[in-house]
């Protein structure tokens, strides 16, 4: 219980000034609550610093004063999985949206330095425009935080660039649950982000400081360690020219074994599968299309892209459409032919740009994602397990990760939010199917909200009192976004 | 090795683990990458080549005392001679000469040998050879129609082991002699032991008396070339004899003059041996049996820290030994067909049996042997061959322990199968084949 | 020695012939390369050997490495584990202290070709690990030190540049799951290994942060933080044929050059000009191994000895060389990467030298692909270590090498390291040059007083420009010392590993020599 209202708001407008503040019911309304099932308590208030040395003053006064502060990336409706909406009484939000400067572009370096604040659609095509591509999820929602996603583990859809578990993430700032400032990686120094630029260094590295890597371990807890208050990300070069394989069957495997052979021998960049239920969402904004597409399109799809770039795109296309060729060959695969033409502009479009609202809503107006980790020869068990449990408006999303040492798979339960039986069903469900896909051995990597507890539970304890460790050591006092993962169990 | 350069050279192991391995690029397998028995069998560090280097050091220093325990380190251990290959391959070092010198330095302050070697010194000294045996009943095993010519210029040296153990092993070379119509003489009374074993476990005192022994009388009798069908007798002359002595007699290993032979078509094989054999490279007669050549350079300076020898100074790497007189004899044998094992030449894997283990030390023997059975198992080979009495002995004592289903044979044996003289020994071979 | 009661514990997990408390071998245990080095910057004499351990232990698996750990806690007594035990950071910091050698933890476990991982013990190395898993058409990263040398140490506990990393990236950044025995005795299995029900070793992160950050950074903690029995590490594609045939003997060995090979080494003239080449290239993701050497450092790379060295002349005159070399698997792929060569040559104006004035003896290409090539930096003086070990781009990599020049050069004046005129480097691009590392390999005599306390005075001060230029941290910043130096400048960074030891390590246990001690307040807290 803080003691002192007035001292807390006047503490905090010294901080941040009170244009930067805001307790307005509205807003504290729409900040306990996001897409998923959880219902949160209501805030404070809103703040919404604009710079490092504030995030810092604001979390060190949390210590003092026994708040909780919940780091939100951005103003959008859009949140998700829980994972910002506070649990607890006395929190406040920082909202990280105003701190949206690109600080810098490196082209030479491949890499870019963000604020929390900064979205996808400010930044892909100010990047374009630098013929530099950011390693994206699959299309994103326009108005999402950049280094919110990349510090979520979010896969990316191309994975043979995807070398660490923790790309495209390099270099961060973090303000730790103690409030001190730290840097990651090569950002820690020795000297000061100028003085290290000065003699040629672009905070490229995210290893260390010396012999650990916090970066890690503030990635992956959702808000609960440290606030990055920036963060380096690694860039590709934009091709000049993209070449686009949509290749359906009825039979799963024969897909995962060709996207197998492309991946091991990193012929392609963009590489995932779809269902037609995904594809169709991914293709089509307007909701009464997509059944009619679905029900039109091949049960499973598998999209990759090559490219090239340069006075050889040519050459290279050939190389690479050549190497393909022989891969199909030798694997005797058959691929039918679509009943429905995509064009490959709609495929490049759904993977190179952003949406409006999250894609996975255009179906039936929301949507509960059941996500995890697994192994190549897995996947059709989960998938035939899933299918046991859903019968319709299930989308399906299969992306190779890590240059195909492990695969994300990701099954989306399309529904009405209107339904009341259907949004209880789909609830009660949910729950109980992760648990399941747990026993089957479902690596929840990523686990949010209302089922991070099962996850915890279906792990060693030496994990969990480890992790217990990791947070006494950045956030003794608990402030950051307690309730998240299993610091309070 | 010269008292300098041992106390220069103990001082710059870098603890690589090189030593370990066969030379990295030869790495095909995890299963046969390993080069060192004695580490194999015996885990610890100091077991190694440069475990050994570093126990010198110590030594040397005083942090470390003659003790049981040093001792059972340093000869557990065959001298085999992978370590000085590995190294080499890249560093200058010498492990394998640095063993030689720690073992010497025990044996001057009394802490070595072991017991049990020490008992084959004092029977070389008495009688000749290590096994204890009469002296006078070292030719014993020659048959009777063995031709023989007390003038003949070329001297077939038998060895102690295959004089009282590995008789078959004499014999073939013998008849094989005669096969040929080379004309050959063997000193019935006057064949002494050759000191490897004594040399082996650091008794170069006792070595240096055997070696002008021998080298007196072969000189006396005017030989111009001395064969041998062991190894270890054969690398002794060849390679340890001239550090002390030099000498004008050639010296040749039976492999070297049949595949001679065999190539000018004074032998001449005609009849079938359809067998699958795989070949075991000795030691000493590999990797060892390379001469030391003399160099007479400079160490210049090129600038500090930074020396070269002028002219190169040649680096003993085993690649001198004998390997291809063997390979090409046995794909000349009619029906035999031929595999090889991964670790072969220069990088070949010891038998176990050297430098006095076999002796005081029988578990490593045959621990080794066993590792090297199921290599030659592992090649697809229902024979293993070899071309010393030791390997011999310790390798056919392995296939008994390990219950392999491979046979042995000396390619004296092969040889004379295929000279249709060993019509019985080819036809139980090939019956226990099918 | 340990005690007769605690000897007979430890005997009692792995058998009698498998610890060791003798003064024999643990004295041999107690020796190291350049370990004269660091005895002389703490201020003892310059000799090879450090603090003798208490004895030596050899666990075969994980419950024995786990009953030793905890044993070590019971007595208070500190561990130190190795595998092959390369370098001076596997030394006891404390005859307190026992070695816990993992030589008979060397099996493969398990080589998961359609998930593209290798699960390894600590005693597999890496040529072993690669035989086998070239019979899949697959590769994995080599540490720098060699193929002779653990994939796990490096990817656990030690560093992980390679000579392959553009391809093959950094050793810490390729680890999945991981099986690591806390300084408690505790079992920690990360990412998808700590499910508790069909747990595999997919992936190392997670549920939610990941616990890799606490195990290592740019550096490993070099047995501080605990003991790594497994861990899967991501494999590659073989770069060409796997046909892998060497004759003849040793160590001129001739090798079968696999089709659709193809070594560049291109002299860049400048170091400016070579930061545009190494982007340039790596930009277009066709190397293999893509490395700047000095001239004489690239000499090295195809002698075995000094004395064949100094043939090599028309390479050694090269003023800033870079050694690219690109390999295929198909014809198809080798014309389009040559092609691309080719435009980059005339794009950059430069020349390749090999095939004309150079042409290497077909043993590199067997040596490239086993990456046995950072052991041809001792064949000069027999000695060498590296100073530096920056790691972010190729930039300040460069500028890091052309900074050192004059401070080399100073001990090189002093007769005390060898004349490489300042210019000593190994810098080597990362997965398609995202960023780079640069060392300065330095020779020096072992044997020679002078030259040990030149080398380790040459090391100070290289670490201290590190500091003062902002070339970002070396790679020895290990041991309290070097932590308490570089801390302050780095975000206090020593504070927060310092937590780290001491929440994960409460009784002080793992030898923290090249790690990071708990705060002496702390210890005292605890009654340590």
């Amino acid at each position: 219980m803080i003691m002192n209202n007035d001292n807390f708001l006047q503490n905090l407008t010294n901080i941040c000034g009170s244009q930067n503040i805001s307790q307005d019911p509205k807003d504290l309304k729409e900040y306990s609550k996001d897409l998923s099932f959880i219902k949160g308590k209501s805030p404070l208030c809103i703040v919404w610093p604009s710079k490092s040395q504030d995030v810092a003053k604001i979390v060190k006064l949390a210590n003092n004063l026994n708040f909780y502060v919940i780091p939100v990336s951005l103003n959008s409706i859009f949140k998700q999985h829980g994972n910002s909406i506070p649990k607890k009484e006395n929190s406040i939000i920082l909202n990280l949206s105003r701190m949206n400067k690109i600080l810098s572009i490196n082209r030479k370096n491949r890499v870019v330095m963000v604020e929390p604040g900064v979205t996808f659609e400010q930044l892909v095509p100010i990047l374009k425009k630098e013929g530099l591509k950011l390693l994206l999820p699959l299309k994103p929602t326009a108005s999402r935080s950049v280094l919110a996603t990349a510090l979520e583990r979010e896969p990316i859809t191309i994975p043979r660039y995807h070398w660490d578990s923790s790309d495209p993430l390099l270099c961060t700032e973090v303000v730790f649950g103690t409030g001190d400032l730290f840097r990651t990686g090569t950002a820690a120094g020795p000297g000061t982000i100028k003085q290290q630029q000065k003699m040629g260094q672009a905070q490229v590295n995210p290893m260390g400081p010396t012999q650990f890597s916090p970066f890690r371990v503030i990635q992956g807890a959702q808000g609960s360690l440290g606030v990055v208050t920036w963060a380096t990300l690694k860039l590709e070069l934009l091709p000049s020219t993209q070449k686009v394989y949509h290749l359906h069957s009825d039979n799963i495997q024969d897909l995962l074994d060709l996207q197998y052979e492309l991946l091991k021998y990193r012929l392609c960049d963009e590489l995932f599968i779809l269902n037609n239920t995904n594809l169709a969402c991914l293709l089509k904004e307007n909701q009464q299309e997509i059944p009619q597409l679905v029900g039109n399109l091949e049960k499973w799809n598998l999209i990759f892209i090559i490219s090239g770039r340069g006075p050889l795109t040519n050459d290279k296309i050939s190389y690479l459409e050549g190497e393909i060729d022989e891969i199909r060959t030798e694997l005797g695969l058959n691929f039918s032919e679509p009943t429905v033409e995509v064009p490959n502009k709609k495929i490049l479009k759904f993977l190179n740009e952003p949406c409006e609202k999250p894609w996975r809503m255009r179906l039936k107006g929301a949507f509960e994602d059941i996500f995890f980790l697994t192994s190549f020869e897995k996947i059709q068990k989960f998938i035939s397990f899933m299918e046991t449990q859903i019968e319709k408006d299930l989308g399906v999303y299969i992306q190779p990760i890590n240059q195909g040492t492990s695969y994300h798979i990701e099954f989306d339960l399309h529904y009405d939010p209107e339904d009341i039986n259907e949004v209880n069903a789909i609830k009660e469900k949910s729950m109980g199917i992760r648990a399941q896909l747990m026993d089957l051995g479902a690596f929840f990597s990523r686990p949010y909200g209302l089922w991070a507890k099962d996850v915890f539970s279906h792990h060693s304890l030496e994990i969990v009192d480890a992790l217990k460790k990791v947070k006494q050591i950045f956030d003794p006092n608990n402030v950051l976004n307690p309730g998240v993962l299993c610091f309070d169990d | 090795m010269d008292e300098e350069e041992y106390q220069k050279m103990i001082k710059r192991c870098l603890r690589c683990s090189i030593c370990k391995w066969i030379p990295q690029i030869q790495i095909k397998s995890q299963k046969y990458a390993s080069g060192c028995p004695a580490i194999d069998i015996y885990n610890f560090h100091p077991y190694s080549g440069g475990g050994k280097i570093i126990l010198a050091l110590a030594y040397e220093m005083g942090r470390i005392k003659p003790t049981e325990e040093l001792r059972d380190i340093v000869y557990k251990c065959t001298v085999c001679g992978n370590c000085a290959v590995a190294c080499k391959y890249m560093n200058t070092l010498e492990p394998l000469e640095i063993i030689m010198k720690l073992r010497e330095k025990l044996v001057n302050t009394g802490c070595g040998p072991m017991p049990q070697q020490q008992a084959y010194i004092e029977a070389v000294k008495k009688v000749n050879n290590p096994y204890n045996e009469p002296h006078e009943k070292r030719m014993d095993w020659i048959p009777d129609d063995i031709i023989l010519n007390p003038d003949a210029k070329m001297l077939y040296f038998v060895g102690c082991t295959s004089s009282y153990r590995r008789k078959e092993m004499a014999i073939a070379a013998a008849r094989i002699m005669n096969a040929a119509g080379v004309s050959f003489n063997i000193f019935q009374n006057d064949e002494f032991c050759c000191g490897s074993p004594i040399l082996r476990i650091g008794d170069t005192t006792a070595f240096e008396e055997i070696l002008n022994k021998n080298l007196d009388i072969i000189e006396s009798k005017g030989i111009e070339t001395v064969v041998f069908s062991c190894a270890g007798c054969y690398d002794t002359f060849k390679v340890d004899y001239p550090l002390s002595r030099k000498y004008d007699f050639k010296v040749k290993h039976t492999v070297e003059l049949f595949d001679e032979l065999i190539e000018s078509g004074q032998l001449k094989l005609t009849d079938n041996v359809p067998i699958t054999v795989t070949y075991h490279d000795p030691c000493h007669l590999g990797r060892n049996a390379e001469r030391y050549e003399d160099w007479d350079g400079d160490v210049v300076q090129l600038l500090p820290l930074v020396s070269i020898n002028v002219p190169p100074k040649p680096k003993r790497t085993g690649s001198k030994g004998i390997y291809d007189a063997p390979r090409s004899i046995l794909k000349k044998i009619p029906g035999l067909k031929f595999v090889e094992m991964e670790r072969i030449r220069e990088y070949a894997y010891c038998c176990g049996a050297g430098a006095g283990v076999k002796s005081a030390f029988p578990e490593m023997a045959i621990k080794t042997a066993k590792i090297r059975i199921e290599e030659a198992e592992d090649s697809g080979a229902d024979f293993l061959v070899s071309a010393c009495p030791f390997c011999s002995t310790n390798l056919q004592d392995g296939i008994t322990d390990k219950n392999s289903k491979l046979k042995y044979f000396d390619i004296s044996e092969l040889i004379l199968m295929a000279l249709g003289l060993e019509g019985e020994k080819l036809k139980q071979a090939t019956a226990e084949v099918a | 020695m340990l005690e007769k009661e605690t000897l007979k514990q430890f005997e009692a997990i792995v058998g009698s012939d498998n610890v060791n408390d003798g003064e024999i071998i643990t004295n041999v245990y107690a020796y190291n390369w350049c370990m004269e080095i660091f005895n002389f910057m703490d201020g003892k004499e310059p000799t090879p050997f450090s603090d003798t351990p208490k004895a030596v232990i050899l666990p075969s698996n994980t419950e024995e490495v786990q009953k030793i750990v905890k044993l070590c806690n019971k007595y208070n007594i500190k561990f130190k584990a190795q595998s092959t035990g390369l370098g001076p950071w596997n030394q006891p910091s404390t005859e307190n202290s026992i070695i816990v050698d993992l030589r008979r933890m060397n099996n493969i476990i398990k080589i998961d070709e359609k998930n593209l991982y290798a699960v390894i013990e600590p005693y597999v190395s890496g040529a072993q690990l690669q035989a086998e898993i070239m019979k899949y058409g697959l590769n994995c990263h080599m540490p720098g030190a060699g193929p002779q040398v653990s994939p796990l140490a490096s990817a656990t506990s030690m560093n992980g540049p390679g000579f392959t990393s553009p391809s093959t990236g950094h050793s810490a950044r390729n680890v999945l799951a991981v099986e690591w025995i806390l300084p408690t005795g505790d079992i920690l299995r990360l990412g998808s290994l700590g499910l508790t029900k069909n747990s595999d070793w997919y992936n190392g992160d997670g549920p939610g942060p990941s616990l890799r950050g606490i195990m290592r950074g740019w550096a490993g903690a070099k047995s501080g933080i605990g003991i790594f029995t497994k861990v899967a590490v991501k494999l590659f594609p073989y770069p060409c044929s796997t046909k892998f045939n060497v004759t003849g003997n040793s160590p001129n060995y001739n090798f079968d050059v696999p089709d659709f090979m193809r070594l560049y080494i291109i002299d860049c003239r400048s170091y400016k000009y070579l930061e545009n080449v190494f982007l340039r290239v790596e930009e277009e993701e066709i190397s293999f191994i893509c490395s700047h050497l000095s001239g004489f450092a690239t000499m090295a790379i195809f002698a075995n000895s000094i004395d064949n060295l100094m043939d090599k002349s028309s390479i050694g005159i090269m003023k800033v060389p870079i050694v690219i070399l690109i390999a295929a698997r198909t014809k198809r792929e080798f014309d389009y990467k040559q092609k691309v060569m080719k435009m980059l040559l005339e794009e950059l104006k430069l020349t390749n030298i090999i095939g004309t004035k150079y042409i290497p003896e077909s043993i590199f290409y067997a040596e490239a692909l086993r990456s046995n090539l950072g052991l041809h930096g001792f064949i000069t003086t027999g000695g060498f270590q590296s100073t530096k070990g920056g790691c972010d781009t190729a930039a300040m990599c460069l500028r890091s090498t052309e900074i050192n020049i004059q401070l080399k050069k100073k001990y090189i004046k002093k007769g005390v390291i060898a004349n490489d005129f300042g210019e000593g480097t190994w810098m080597s691009s990362y997965e398609s040059g995202h960023f780079f590392h640069m060392e300065s390999p330095t020779m020096f005599d072992q044997t020679n007083k002078n030259s040990v306390e030149g080398m380790a005075e040459y090391m100070e001060k290289s670490n201290e420009l590190d500091l003062l230029k902002h070339l970002g941290a070396p790679f020895f910043v290990e041991g309290d010392k070097n932590h308490d130096l570089f801390g302050p400048y780095m975000m206090n960074y020593h504070n927060w590993l310092r937590k780290v030891k001491e929440a994960f390590d409460p009784n002080n246990i793992a030898d923290s020599g090249f790690y990071i001690s708990p705060n002496n307040n702390e210890l005292k807290k605890r009654g340590k």
